[in-house]
This record gives structure tokens, sequence and C-alpha cells, in this order.
């Protein structure tokens, strides 16, 4: 039973997954422009240097022959960037190992925020702090990153004196490891606060009303007069039962790795993936966006898949159907 | 509860882990006094990554950084925008002349008939051996599918040496052997090799050997004390390579273009090259200014298969490999005066002093290149003193002017914007409307507001710090009342609602320019009003840059368009943007002007091997060309780059030891860059 439902939900993904290649290999391909390689307006190109780059890069091909050599390319791992001739995945897993760090710091801040300030607000629903609460997610959300970004920066520049920018301190490359390491993290935390603000204020709401949803069940009214102290009914009888469906968002959390963040690596000039799909997408370096985004699709898939997964393990309903 | 605790003492951690790594991170302040040789390292800010740190391939301006301090080029562009030897010790510029001894005659026989009708003195005659060509050609036009081999087979020659370029030397001669010589001339004979032969196949191939060449060659003597900075001797054969190298199809070389006119290079001995072009091409010799020598031994064919063996490569991707696929480009070596230590993709990109650098090291250790694409977090850096360098946006420019701790160095730049005109269509073949136009915008109000003052008015096609500049040709005044003039004396008058019109056609048309730069956007709404003004209706449109090209500039669909042209500094040639016979689909004379004069000046400046005389006929280009004004020229823009004042240039005696420090200055061209070697930070602002 258990197995014949994953081998479906596998089956019908893989299926999806091929499907997502085609779109989306169409999509790009017949967005205009073209690599900056093959810059028209560069006044000393020849038409038949142009012919011969985009010969080379395959673009004279029709559509199904191109997506048949991205294939190929991809799963000989020839695939090659337009924009500096390098092997793609590798580049892709260099800059991934960057942007880990600021995802994973980002991610364990939005929780750690989250719950604490969701679960004080449902229990002292409409108190003076979960008006506060309210509106402070409010504001987070309505206010644009970068320029939080750009008075986060200016505000420790010019009263800490320390750089933020970067992965690292430059030239900080013959100083002992302990404070290399700890100033890898100094620079992480501005990025990954900026990067989070949303996320705290999102999910904190959704802390907030999953609790409220679940303090007005039988249950924990049966636990309160079953005469248990607050503490406990809150911690161990409602929030448990509260937490289900953020089962399924561990697994969603997956494409967002490759996502990154384009605002805050761009003003934070961190070298991670967003900049990489950010740019490769100004210069039309197709290689290079097809296999993230093929990559990011093949994540999302996967994530569904293990957040099913994780809750037919937690919830015995789902396993029944 | 364990439960409650730990959410709130969790996140208490974190912060806490989070928070006290501050206290490790050394200050702004520590960064940039400290003693370990924060004053021997030059950090540049810059905003985007290079991509392929290699002179044949190198397109981006990043990678241009990079490069031009990694590698050498023969010649070199000095202060005044004259070229002077680098790599070569000399270089020298002669010519071989030669002509088919067509049918009727003897080698002697010809010599003696045209001998007084030659234009130069010979060095040297000789005759040719009737020989065979081989060449690649592609019947259909450019295509790089359907090349096919042809052999020419030709008749006996002379050959003539001179000392200087003379492509009319056998004008005269011509008309003394008479109209039919070249059609009696039987010995040319095209076979195909590899295909049927055809009537276009025979032109080709007759076009491939003509009655008389002209072709110009170039002899560079070598320095004989350069290394590249892995030890190994520079010599010919890494030119002889570069060359190769940039030809080579599977390299995708955006220089290829520039390397065409060249018929051949030949190893003469170890330190001597001789060039040789097709034809006379006379700002063919600037590519030598630019082009970085690579290293033949660590990126030919044997050191190439070195590379794909160790890296696993197989099969049919070995066959587009070559030197644009080689690691070379993220580890260049080279000639020049810093050697590559270090590229951090996306952070920096490290050099270090060439101590051995011929001529003369440079005063700093390292040289840095921060990438930093946000121009808010360059100019925080900068400001901290952790970068030393950096190209200040107009708005910022401003703030450094006062600043007694900065320099800030102003250049203009070599490209300018125009509103051009489509003079296929009425009423743009009128000149005098087309002077209305320009007439009726202010364009010292458009580079006061748009461009924050930074720019300046241009009358013509060069650019504004060049000998090729005519600055007697004076910008023409606002004056909106001259304008409707002109206008009415072009037929037009004012209809019944207060719009201009001519035998009941309204005057109206449209104005497009690309998506993406405001300062064009804010021309076309500029534009759009001052012609409202004189009762012209005018319809604007942005369009995505692609769809622009392709849609409307390529096909040749417009009115009016607001574009730029970025321009060389070195070479007058015109030829792409104002021959008449560039006017097709995709070429760039889009707007389709034609002048006979302009012409025939353009193609002899093409052909002008003498400085003096080249200035002369660009300046009465640019005078032609303004006169008719096919485009209105608006401005070309102001850059500012603002250096730390600490930084000055060190003055040394023949022994080497410093006698003095000057202020950095500029180029009188606006290369700030130029004196870089001699840079060097002190710890104290100087008193200069």
């Amino acid at each position: 039973m258990m197995f014949k439902y994953f081998t479906r939900a596998l089956t019908q993904r893989i299926f999806l997954a091929f499907l997502i290649s085609i779109i989306a290999h169409a999509v790009v391909h017949l967005a205009p422009g073209e690599p900056s390689e093959v810059d028209p307006s560069n006044p000393l190109m020849k038409p038949e240097d142009i012919a011969q780059i985009r010969m080379a890069f395959h673009l004279d091909q029709p559509l199904y022959l191109q997506y048949a050599y991205w294939i190929r390319d991809l799963v000989n791992g020839d695939l090659k960037s337009f924009k500096d001739s390098q092997p793609v995945l590798p580049k892709i897993w260099e800059r991934f190992l960057n942007s880990l760090p600021l995802f994973f710091v980002g991610t364990l801040i939005v929780w750690c925020l989250s719950f604490p300030t969701g679960i004080y607000a449902a229990v002292n629903r409409g108190s003076k702090y979960d008006r506060l609460s309210t509106f402070g997610s409010y504001a987070l959300i309505s206010l644009p990153s970068f320029f939080l970004a750009y008075v986060a920066i200016l505000w420790v520049v010019n009263n800490f004196g320390v750089p933020v920018l970067g992965m690292r301190t430059f030239g900080l490359e013959d100083a002992s490891g302990i404070s290399r390491f700890m100033d890898r993290v100094w620079h992480l935390v501005l990025p990954s606060f900026l990067s989070a603000m949303g996320g705290v204020a999102v999910l904190s709401r959704y802390v907030r009303s999953q609790m409220l949803e679940v303090i007005d069940q039988d249950y924990v009214r049966t636990a309160r007069s079953k005469g248990l102290d607050e503490d406990t009914v809150i911690y161990k009888h409602a929030l448990r039962n509260a937490l289900l469906p953020f089962i399924t968002m561990f697994g969603l959390m997956l494409p967002a790795m490759v996502g990154g963040s384009v605002i805050v690596e761009q003003i934070f000039a961190w070298p991670g993936l967003g900049r990489l799909g950010y740019e490769a997408i100004l210069n039309r370096d197709y290689p290079v966006i097809l296999t993230l985004n093929f990559i990011a699709a093949l994540l999302t898939l996967l994530g569904t898949f293990i957040s099913d997964v994780l809750y037919a393990v937690a919830d015995p309903r789902i396993r029944l159907q | 509860m364990i439960l409650k605790n730990a959410l709130l003492f969790i996140p208490f951690l974190v912060f806490l882990g989070l928070l006290q790594s501050y206290l490790w991170v050394p200050t702004y302040g520590d960064q940039t006094t400290a003693g370990d040789g924060r004053l021997e390292k030059f950090i540049s800010a810059i905003s985007g990554d290079a991509r392929l740190l290699n002179p044949i391939v190198a397109a981006d301006s990043a990678s241009g950084f990079v490069v031009s301090h990694v590698f050498d080029s023969l010649l070199e562009i000095d202060e005044n925008l004259r070229l002077k030897p680098h790599l070569a010790k000399e270089y020298k510029v002669s010519c071989l002349a030669t002509i088919v001894v067509g049918e009727g005659f003897s080698p002697e026989s010809l010599l003696q008939k045209i001998s007084p009708h030659l234009t130069s003195e010979a060095s040297e005659i000789r005759v040719l051996e009737p020989s065979t060509l081989i060449r690649l050609i592609d019947p259909d036009g450019p295509g790089p599918l359907k090349e096919q081999e042809v052999k020419v087979t030709r008749p006996n020659r002379i050959e003539f040496s001179l000392d200087d370029v003379d492509p009319s030397f056998f004008e005269k001669s011509l008309k003394v052997l008479g109209a039919e010589y070249g059609q009696e001339v039987t010995g040319i004979s095209a076979v195909s090799v590899s295909g049927k032969i055809s009537e276009g196949l025979i032109s080709i191939a007759t076009a491939l050997a003509p009655i008389t060449e002209i072709r110009p060659v170039i002899d560079f003597d070598l320095r004989k004390d350069v290394t590249f900075h892995d030890g190994e001797a520079f010599d010919a054969s890494d030119v002889k390579f570069t060359y190769e190298a940039i030809m080579d199809v599977r390299n995708l070389s955006p220089r290829r273009s520039d390397f065409e006119p060249i018929e051949s290079i030949h190893i003469r001995d170890s330190h001597s090259v001789r060039v040789i072009y097709k034809r006379p091409f006379a700002p063919a010799i600037f590519v030598w200014s630019y082009m970085g020598i690579l290293p033949e031994h660590l990126l030919n064919s044997v050191a190439l298969d070195k590379e794909m063996d160790a890296r696993g490569i197989s099969g049919t991707a070995r066959d587009g490999f070559g030197v644009r696929a080689s690691k070379f480009n993220r580890s260049p070596i080279g000639t020049g005066a810093f050697k590559f230590t270090d590229w951090k993709t996306d952070e920096s990109i490290s050099l270090a002093r060439n101590q051995d650098y011929f001529d003369g090291p440079p005063e700093y250790k390292e040289l840095h290149v921060r990438i930093i694409p946000d121009s808010v977090a360059r100019e925080v850096e900068f400001k901290a003193g952790a970068v030393d360098t950096y190209l200040a946006d107009p708005h910022q420019v401003a703030r450094y002017l006062k600043d007694p701790a900065y320099q800030p160095f102003t250049s203009l730049g070599l490209g300018y914007t125009y509103i051009g005109y489509n003079l296929r269509r009425e009423p743009f073949q009128d000149v005098r409307v087309r002077r209305a136009l320009g007439m009726a915008i202010n364009i010292d109000e458009i580079i006061d507001y748009v461009l924050y003052g930074e720019g300046q008015r241009i009358t013509g096609p060069y650019p504004i710090q060049t000998d090729w500049y005519n600055h007697d040709v004076l910008p023409e005044a606002y004056d909106p009342e001259k304008a409707l003039d002109l206008l009415k004396e072009a037929g037009f008058h004012k209809n019944s609602e207060g719009f201009l019109e001519k035998n009941g056609q309204e005057l109206r048309f449209n104005l497009i320019s690309n998506n993406g730069n405001p300062q064009r956007k804010a021309i076309l709404t500029i534009a759009q009003n001052s012609w409202r003004k004189l009762g012209i209706r005018c319809d604007t449109r942005l369009l995505e840059w692609a769809v622009f090209l392709k849609d409307y500039v390529n096909t040749g669909d417009f009115d009016a368009v607001v574009l730029g042209w970025g321009l060389s500094e070195l070479d007058p040639d015109l030829y792409q943007i104002w021959h008449s016979s560039q006017t097709g689909p995709q070429q760039l004379n889009f707007v389709g002007y034609k002048n006979n004069e302009v012409d025939n000046l353009i193609e002899n400046l093409r052909e002008e091997y003498s400085r003096t005389r080249q200035v002369k006929m660009a300046r009465n280009l640019h005078s032609l060309i303004a006169k008719d004004q096919p485009y209105t020229f608006l401005y070309v823009g102001r850059r500012t780059q603002v250096v730390d004042r600490k930084i000055v240039m060190v003055k040394r005696n023949e022994s080497g030891s410093v006698v003095d420090y000057e202020k950095l200055r500029p180029t009188p061209t606006g290369n700030l860059n130029y004196f870089f070697n001699r840079w060097r930070k002190l710890e104290a602002i100087p008193d200069l």
C-alpha cells in the first residue's frame, strides 16, 4: 500500500520534470534577445562572425534540436556556459556552496523568531503585544528589502566601522583560522537577517493562526478541564498539533536553496546562486539559466515528495487514502 | 516546561552566536592603517566580474582591465594617442606591389613599359613564378557551413617593394596599358577542389587574383629581454600563435574581424615578424596596440591535448576545445607588469607585481579588483578606505568635488548619443527639416538636467578628444523661432489646429528608443515636447533592445531613433556607420545616409597612411557630415573616477631612487590609468 503510493508519486513527478524541462526550454528561447556574445550592436562584428557564434552555440538549429543538445550535454557533463566556456554544473555547485550558509542561517533565524513571536501573539490574542506584532509583520512585508539593506549597511558602517560587504573581509587571508571563521560568520549576520525579515513576518503570522485554530479545539478544552497547567496545555497539547502543517514546509524549502536571494546578494556583493542566475538572464546565458531552472524544478518536485512522505509518516490518516 | 524554555533559549543562543562574531572582525581603521602592507596594495572596485582573462576573447571592461595589466601588446598608445614600440623594439610599415604579366608581355617588356609611370621609387623588384593559391570560399556569401576549397593558378607577376604604402602605385601604368589589359590576362584559372565550377566561383577566384595588388607590410623587431611570468622567453612564435588563435573559429574571438585584413604572418627569425595585409587599410595597424600576446607554449595543440586528457574530455567535445575553453583563461600567464595570482569568482581578482618587468617593475606590490555590483556599496567601501578607487555615479560626483580627502578625475567618454532620422522617408530628406528639428531642442538643458552636467555637446562623428574632431564646426544654437522659419521655408505652414502641414499632410512621425536607458527615455520626452511647441506631432515609444533592433532598426522601419555609438579613440574609419554601401538590412548605416563626397573621403581615408593627411581628411569628413545633419548630434558623456588623495605618482631618477612625488594626472585624452605603474600610496595626504 505504502510502496504503491510512493512509486506512483515518483513516476508522476518524473514525467512532470520532463514536461517542465521542455516548457522551460521553449520559454527561455522564445523570449526576445540573444546571448551577449552575439552582440548585433557591436559595429566591429561582421555577419560572418555572428553566424559563427550562433552556430557554435547551436542557435541556428530548430528548437527541438537545441533541446536535445542541451539534454545531451547536461547528461554528459559537457554543458558549458556561453559566458566563459566553463562547465555549468561545477559553476552552479560552487555558487550553491556560497549561498548555502546564507540560506541556512536565514532559515534558522526565520524559524527561531517566528515560533516564539507567533505563539505568544496567539496565546495573548487581542493584547497590545498581539497588535504590535501584527503591525510589525505588515511593516516588514511592505518595506522593500533593498531599502532596509541600505539603511542597515550605512548604520553598521557608520557606527561600528566594520566591513559588512561580501562573504569575508577583504585581505584577511593571513589571519588565524578562528578569526577567519568568525569573520565569515559576521558577514552572514546582516544579509541573513535581511533575507529572513520577510520570512519572519509571514511565518509568525502563520504560526499565530495555526495556534489560534488549535486552541479552540475540543481536546485543548479537555486538557484544560483535566486541570493541567497552562504551559502543558499550550506547549504539549496545542503546539504539537499545530506543528503538523509545518512539516510540509520543510520539503518546500528545498527549491528556495537554488533561488537564492537576488537583491540581498546583489547589494551585499555576495557571490551566490541568485546573482549567478540574475546575470545569466541579463546575458542570455541559456545553458546556465536552463540548468538552474531545471534544478529548481527538480528540487520543487523532490520537496513536495518529501513533504508527502513526512506527512504520511506523521499523520496516519494520510496513509490510508 | 522544556519546550517553552527551548523556544526562548534557542533564538537567544543563535543571536548571541551570530553577534559575538563582531568582536573578531577587524575594523576599517585596523585594515587601512595596519602595517601589513596595505599601502602596497592597490584596490579597485568594479561592478561586474571578469569573464575570460585572455586578450583574444575578452570583451567586457572588467576582463579588459585585468588583461591590460597581465599581457603586453607589440605596440602601445602613448599619452597623445600616437603609436610607440612596446614588446616590439621597432616597427616599419612598407608595402609590396604586384602586377600580373599579361598575354603578349615578358616581365622585362612589361617593366620597361610601365616603369616611367610608377608613382613611387621601388627599393627592390622581383619576378614571381606562376603560383597556385588555395583558399576556402563560400560562393553564397557569408555562412560558415558552405565553404568550398578553391585553387587559383596565377601567371607570372612582378613584385615591387616600396618603402611607403602607395595605393595609387599602378594607377597611371594601368592607364597606359589600356582598359583591355585586364581582360586579356588568361593565366588566371580557377579550379574548385570539392565542387562544381560555377560562374560565381570563377568571379570569386578572379577577385582572389587581381591584376594588381598593393599589400602593406609591417615588420616588427621584437625585444629579446622579455619573458612570460612562468619564465619562458617571449619570441616571434608567440606573435604568430596569437594571430592564429584569434582566427581559429573555435575560439569565437570578438576581435576576428579586426584581424581579417591580415593575409599572413611570417616568422623571419626568432625575434622578428613580418605581417602582410591583403589590401591597404590604414587602421589595421592599431590592433597591435591593444592585442596582448599569448604564450604559445601553454596554449598550442600539444598543451591543449594535455589539458583535455587531464580533464577527461573525450569524443566530440574534443573537436570544439580551443583556447576559449582552456583553464588558462582563469589563471592567465602573460608578460605584463603584473602577474595573475588569484580569482575568487564574483568576489575579487588579485595580481602581484612582476619584479622582472622589462619596462621596470610597477610601484605597487599588489593589484586587486573587488567586484561590488551595487553603487551605494562601492561608495561605502571607498569612503571607509577599503577601496582606493572607483567610477562614481553622476549623482555621487558632487560629493567628492569639495572633499579634500579625495581626488576626482573627470574624462570624456568615447561614445556619443544622437537622434537619427530615417533619410529614406519624408520629410527627413530635406536637410532644412533635419536642421530645424535639431535647433528646436535645447541640448544644453539636456546635459544640465539629464546628465547632472556630466556631458559635453558634440557636432560630428568623432570623439571630441581626438585629432580627428573638427573644432571649427560650431554647434547649432537653440533657436525655436529660426527652426520654425526653416520649416516654413521647406513648405510647411500651420493649419487651423496649430499643427504644421504641407500639401494637406500633417508633419507627424514617431521617435523610438530602447528600454532600460533612463537618459534616452528622458531625451525622448524632451524632444517630443520641444517639437510639439513648433507644431509637430511626435509619437514616442520605448522598445525592448532585441525587439528594437530586430523589428525596427535592422528593417529600417522607423522615422527617428535615439541611440548612441561607442567609438575607438584611435581609428578615424567611418565606413560602417556612414558609407552608402552600408545601408542594407542589418548594417549600421541604418538611417540611409548617402553622400558621394563622403563616400570617396571615407574610402581614401582607409588607404591613407600619413597622419597629417588622415587628420585633414577626417576633419573634412566631420564638417561634411555636420552640414548634412543626418543625425542631431547630442552629447558625449563624462565619467568620473575618484581616487584616494594619498595616492601619488613617483618620480625616480636614473639610478632608480625616488626623487619626488607628483600629483596624479590623466593623459590629455583623459586616460587616468596610463601612468598606473608609477602610482603609490603614502601614509598621509601629501602637500602637492
